[in-house]
């Protein structure tokens, strides 16, 4: 019906707009009560510092557009920051290499979430929920729970420190993710099929889709890509860390749903994961910025509540919606009848 | 005069522009086993749905135990006593067989004691009177469907219905499962409550039933009994097969044109163990319609899932211009050049919550797409095309399928199977639940790809549109190729006497 | 014997280790030790017993560590404030139960997927714990710990209680049709419904339970020592899903019963201390514990498609 599907497009630039005003909004907000908001510098460290959770959110969401759900992708950013400082620290390799390897290791645990989760049929949730507790655990028990790896090869710190261009690398790098999962998920028939499966898995294979392997894809993609962040975050903060990334699968799940990613798979766009990023970004920037929350050092702590909150109310919202939709459409609908749609002609 | 059971006088029920029912008439009697006869898309499940309450009748009445009834539903059906025994049980998998019983047949309430002695007890009475051997404590997801159904059947007993609605219960039966089944339809009836058997197993109707009522084109033709008074038969095959085909002048079919040319397909003893196929030998060529017969379950969707490798087939050989070839994945199957235009279009044949052009597009990635790369000029220059090709009406080709009709969803799920330029065209049920408008147009548009050249398999219910359409007719019984016509001279009565027919050399059942 | 066959091998790789340790580290089983490493698993034996019968109704609840957390402080704070401590208990209850209300309220009116709910909320509470308390310890008066009892008298009291309180939920999800609805609901919602069960009102019930629960399990824990450390719930809910999941619990619902989910629980903790006598380091254990959810998982995963071809 015309309007049906009208007013589906009309929902979604609804979500688009208002994740713009939110995050408008926010920027208004910070600019007139937190300290030093609008700087040129604390706006490219709101790009630098937000490069990590900005990718992984970027690989998040084809995760959840297929219907699916990492939650490994923070502990497997520990786990590759740990592996990065055994590489260079204790066997001593150059920093190209054991980026490179790092990123390999990235690979091969993503495609062990995506092996179990295709093959085995199991369910997302509970397979990265184990590998969530593993690949954190491993890195606490390579680093023995203490360890921190402090010292890099100068080029490699450099990641952290370069402005080509005047905006800093992680601007670059956040860039050049963003358009490519814009390619993959938009351009290509891949991120095609990644919403025919989160729409109808059946639907998808009756097509002949390769189910299969385009489930998997996400989620392979997913474990490289942290293993960059994890690059990026140790080459920030001139450490690694086993416990770096702790939290962060919170915040690009935020992220995705925020930018109007169903969580139930389908429906969702990059450049709206792009504006959920900003959004919690600028908020976690922001919020540290306000005197009173300066003074009390509760920054992280906020930020951290809000995101969660955060999260509830994009959750919530859709399904409110629908649910004071369908009150105010109590009709005389049978319960049973076969719905035909209305015939456009 | 004992009370009627169940009375529908004149009962209409429609689904936007399909009228399942045009005006049914039923009577069941106590003590009496009343078979429903009629072929598919006749009017049966949606008559025993508005029996059971899960539809509301647009018009007419319905009475239970001699009391109008408005606005039924399940519950209160189900109150009335009023059950009913589908093909597929709806059981819970994880639980036992006695608490499937016990759920189904308690009265709900969250703090009651949940007496297990007394739940296997219950469950083992009412499984010894079936006569089912069946372990009360085991898992019902260990069970085999016959097992799963002869559960439902024990509910059915313990709720103590009056009116017992039976869809197909021997359809996956054995032997011995099925004497089991007859002695309970007897031991129902024998208790005064009346039975709705509803089967295409004429020698189980002739065996069982008291009375047949037809049902054609979604009106109660005849009622009639099997056997007068002195107990002699009453009723022949052939009567009931007039019956349930007759129909008046047939609709206007497109004409069949040209030669068929090479053959395309051949199958040799094919067979999917797990799908109950078996032994399937037949060929398609160019050109040619061939029409696939056969009654609801005879195996003619599971045939067409295993051509196109949805459940590859584990015997025989498939041949497809002359080579032989192995489906081991509806990947494959396109690859090969083999189509499917599924039967349940808003679950399989379509995504719903997709543009038109993207459904259409589905299937031809590699060739529309080089490189993975979209191209969105090619795509809606693609539907465009298909649209306008099959008129498919929508406001543009970025309509999501869901807003569509029937009939342009049937039509958007044609165009993405055109769109592969296949050898093979597989269409299961291509105009059910399509308007009368849309179902010429579709007919039109196959005989013109069959013209084309391409081998087309129909699989269909409606007897006229196998008739009008198909140049050869396999029909198909029991997961076996059972008898092939030609197209031009068959008749509806030859047709539907080789989907009734059962397996050579079956017993005839001892009457009860 | 099939049925159970999944908790039996679970129970024989409990005795087979019980059996190494025998050999190799007998002193694993001295009295006053074993009887305190016990009772230190009461609260998770609790937060098990609500995490299990979460995942039977086929959802899930990741925010029972934070739920933990945040009602503990309370308790510790109001303990300190003069509050009695019979009223400790209750109290707890009711704020974990408030707590379960939220996740129940989008999970079964909203119809919300549970992960990302419980996820969303874990940080909630877990940030407003870190907020109001800032990670500082509370010490509790005296007379709380050990429930003014000698530590052996608590440690047993609080072990009897646990078990009495598990073998009662035991009994409540076998015998009382209420318990047999949560099956039911996660066998099969629809078919639940048709049978005259309210799915919603189910889910929404067992999530007021799983908090009320975790306020239970905050308050066995507070009582064991002297102060109450805001971070105590920290990686609860792992523990607590990973003992449901090794004891048998099915993730897709439907299936597993408290016991099993108990010789989880003890094999699970009885793996740790056994790693420290076999001189394995501590810092493993958190990615034992990935490894052994995974383990369980995929078995079950392998056998239910072997049951199915």
């Amino acid at each position: 019906m015309a309007h049906s599907s009208r007013s589906l497009k009309a929902q979604l630039l609804r979500h688009d707009v208002l994740l713009l005003l939110v995050l408008a909004l926010e920027i208004a907000y910070f600019l007139n009560f937190a300290r030093n908001f609008g700087t040129p510098d604390n706006l490219s460290n709101i790009v630098r510092h937000s490069a990590e959770i900005g990718l992984l959110a970027l690989a998040m969401m084809p995760v959840i557009l297929t219907g699916g759900i990492d939650l490994s992708v923070g502990s497997l950013m520990g786990l590759c920051a740990v592996l990065f400082g055994v590489l260079t620290h204790d066997l001593h390799w150059a920093s190209l290499p054991a980026a490179s390897l790092t990123v390999a290791a990235g690979l091969v645990a993503g495609a062990f979430n995506a092996s179990v989760i295709t093959l085995l049929r199991l369910p997302p949730l509970i397979v990265t929920l184990g590998t969530y507790s593993l690949f954190r655990g491993l890195a606490e028990a390579i680093t023995q729970g203490t360890k921190t790896y402090r010292s890099f090869e100068p080029a490699f710190l450099q990641l952290g420190e370069l402005r080509p261009a005047g905006l800093p690398l992680q601007a670059w790098i956040l860039g050049v993710g963003a358009l490519g999962f814009y390619v993959l998920v938009h351009r290509t028939t891949f991120g095609r099929s990644f919403r025919a499966i989160g729409f109808s898995p059946e639907g998808a294979r009756y097509a002949g889709l390769p189910v299969l392997w385009r489930t998997a894809l996400p989620y392979l993609l997913a474990g490289g890509v942290a293993a960059v962040a994890a690059l990026l975050f140790t080459a920030r903060l001139r450490q690694a860390r086993a416990d770096a990334g702790t939290g962060y699968e919170l915040a690009a799940i935020t992220a995705v749903v925020l930018g109007g990613t169903s969580i139930f798979g389908g429906t969702g766009t990059v450049y709206g994961t792009v504006a959920g990023i900003a959004a919690i970004a600028v908020l976690n920037n922001g919020i540290g910025r306000i005197p009173a929350v300066l003074k009390a050092g509760i920054g992280g702590e906020l930020a951290s509540l809000l995101t969660g909150a955060l999260l509830l109310i994009a959750l919530a919202a859709p399904g409110l919606s629908k649910l004071l939709q369908s009150v105010r459409k109590q009709s005389t609908l049978p319960a049973s009848a076969n719905p035909s749609p209305s015939p456009t002609h | 005069m004992h009370d009627v059971l169940l009375k529908l006088s004149g009962v209409t029920k429609s689904f936007g522009a399909v009228r399942a029912l045009k005006g049914v008439s039923f009577e069941l009697h106590p003590g009496e086993v009343h078979a429903l006869l009629g072929e598919n898309g006749a009017g049966k499940s949606t008559l025993i749905k508005v029996i059971t309450g899960a539809h509301t009748p647009d018009g007419g009445l319905l009475e239970i135990g001699g009391k109008a009834v408005e606005s039924l539903t399940p519950e209160r059906a189900r109150t009335l006593g009023v059950a009913c025994i589908y093909q597929q049980p709806a059981l819970f998998p994880e639980l036992s067989v006695a608490e499937n019983i016990g759920l189904r047949l308690e009265k709900p309430g969250s703090f009651k004691r949940v007496d297990w002695k007394a739940r296997r007890q219950n469950a083992a009475a009412l499984l010894k009177r079936i006569g089912a051997a069946i372990d009360p404590d085991a898992a019902v997801k260990t069970l085999s469907m016959p097992e799963q159904q002869l559960v439902e059947i024990a509910c059915a007993l313990g709720s103590g219905a009056r009116t017992v609605i039976m869809d197909e219960p021997t359809a996956s039966l054995t032997r011995s499962e099925q004497e089991l089944l007859f002695g309970v339809v007897r031991e129902l009836r024998a208790s005064g409550a009346g039975v709705i058997y509803i089967s295409h197993r004429l020698e189980e109707i002739f065996a069982l039933a008291d009375r047949v009522t037809v049902l054609r084109d979604g009106e109660s033709i005849a009622t009639r009994p099997v056997r007068d008074a002195g107990g002699q038969m009453q009723l022949s095959e052939e009567e009931l097969i007039r019956l349930m085909v007759g129909r008046p002048v047939a609709a206007i079919y497109p004409p069949r044109e040209g030669t068929p040319g090479a053959t395309v397909l051949e199958l040799e003893a094919v067979g999917c163990a797990a799908s109950g196929v078996n032994g399937i030998s037949l060929s398609v060529r160019a050109g040619e319609i061939l029409g696939l017969a056969g009654l609801v379950g005879a195996g003619r969707t599971e045939l067409a899932r295993i051509l196109f490798g949805l459940t590859p087939a584990d015997s025989g050989k498939i041949r497809l211009e002359n080579r032989e070839v192995r489906v081991d994945s509806p990947r494959r199957a396109v690859e090969l050049g083999i189509a499917y235009v599924p039967e349940d279009r808003r679950r399989h044949g379509v995504i719903l919550q997709m543009a038109i052009a993207e459904n259409m597009t589905m299937a031809v990635h590699p060739r529309l797409f080089p490189g993975g790369v979209l191209r969105f000029g090619a795509e809606r220059a693609l539907a465009l095309e298909y649209m306008e090709s099959l008129g498919v009406k929508a406001y543009g080709p970025e309509a999501p399928g869901g807003s569509l009709s029937g009939g342009n969803q049937q039509k958007v799920a044609l165009a993405r199977w055109l769109a592969t330029k296949p050898r093979l065209l597989i269409l299961d049920e291509p105009t059910q639940g399509v308007d009368v408008g849309a179902k010429s147009e579709i007919h039109r548009i196959i005989r013109s790809l069959a013209a084309e050249g391409l081998a087309v398999l129909m699989i269909s219910s409606d007897l006229p549109e196998i008739l009008g359409m198909s140049d050869r007719i396999a029909v198909l019984r029991g997961g076996r190729l059972v008898q092939t016509l030609d197209g031009a001279e068959a008749s509806a009565d030859a047709v539907m006497a080789a989907a009734l027919r059962d397996q050579p050399a079956q017993p005839a059942f001892p009457s009860l | 014997m099939n049925r159970y066959f999944r908790e039996l091998s679970v129970a024989g790789a409990l005795v087979l280790l019980l059996a190494l340790l025998g050999i190799v580290a007998p002193q694993f089983f001295e009295p006053q030790p074993l009887l305190s490493r016990l009772t230190a698993q009461v609260p998770t034996l609790v937060l098990t017993i609500g995490i299990a019968m979460v995942m039977i109704t086929r959802q899930i609840d990741i925010s029972v560590g934070s739920q933990f957390g945040l009602c503990a402080v309370l308790a510790g704070n109001l303990l300190t404030g003069g509050l009695p401590l019979p009223l400790a208990l209750p109290l707890a209850a009711t704020a974990g139960a408030a707590m379960g209300a939220l996740n129940g309220c989008l999970v079964a009116w909203l119809g919300l997927p549970s992960i990302v709910v419980t996820l969303a909320t874990m940080v909630t509470w877990a940030e407003v714990l870190r907020l109001t308390q800032q990670g500082r310890f509370i010490n509790l008066p005296a007379g709380v710990q050990w429930l003014g009892l000698s530590q052996a008298a608590g440690q047993t009291a609080l072990l009897a209680a646990s078990l009495a309180l598990l073998a009662a939920m035991a009994w409540l999800l076998k015998n009382r049709s209420g318990g047999r609805h949560l099956y039911a609901v996660g066998s099969d919602a629809e078919a639940a419904r048709l049978s005259g069960i309210n799915p919603k009102a189910t889910t929404f019930w067992v999530f007021v339970f799983m908090g009320a629960l975790a306020g239970v399990a905050a308050v066995c824990n507070l009582v064991q020592s002297p102060q109450v450390d805001p971070k105590c719930g920290t990686g609860l809910e792992l523990k607590a899903i990973a003992a449901a999941v090794v004891g048998g619990i099915a993730v897709n619902g439907g299936r597993g019963s408290l016991w099993g989910a108990f010789v989880g629980l003890l094999l699970l903790a009885t793996i740790n201390p056994a790693l420290t006598f076999l001189h394995v380091e501590a810092y493993w254990e958190k990615a034992i514990q990935g490894a052994v959810i995974l383990l369980a998982v995929v078995a079950d995963g392998i056998r239910s498609r072997r049951n199915a071809s």
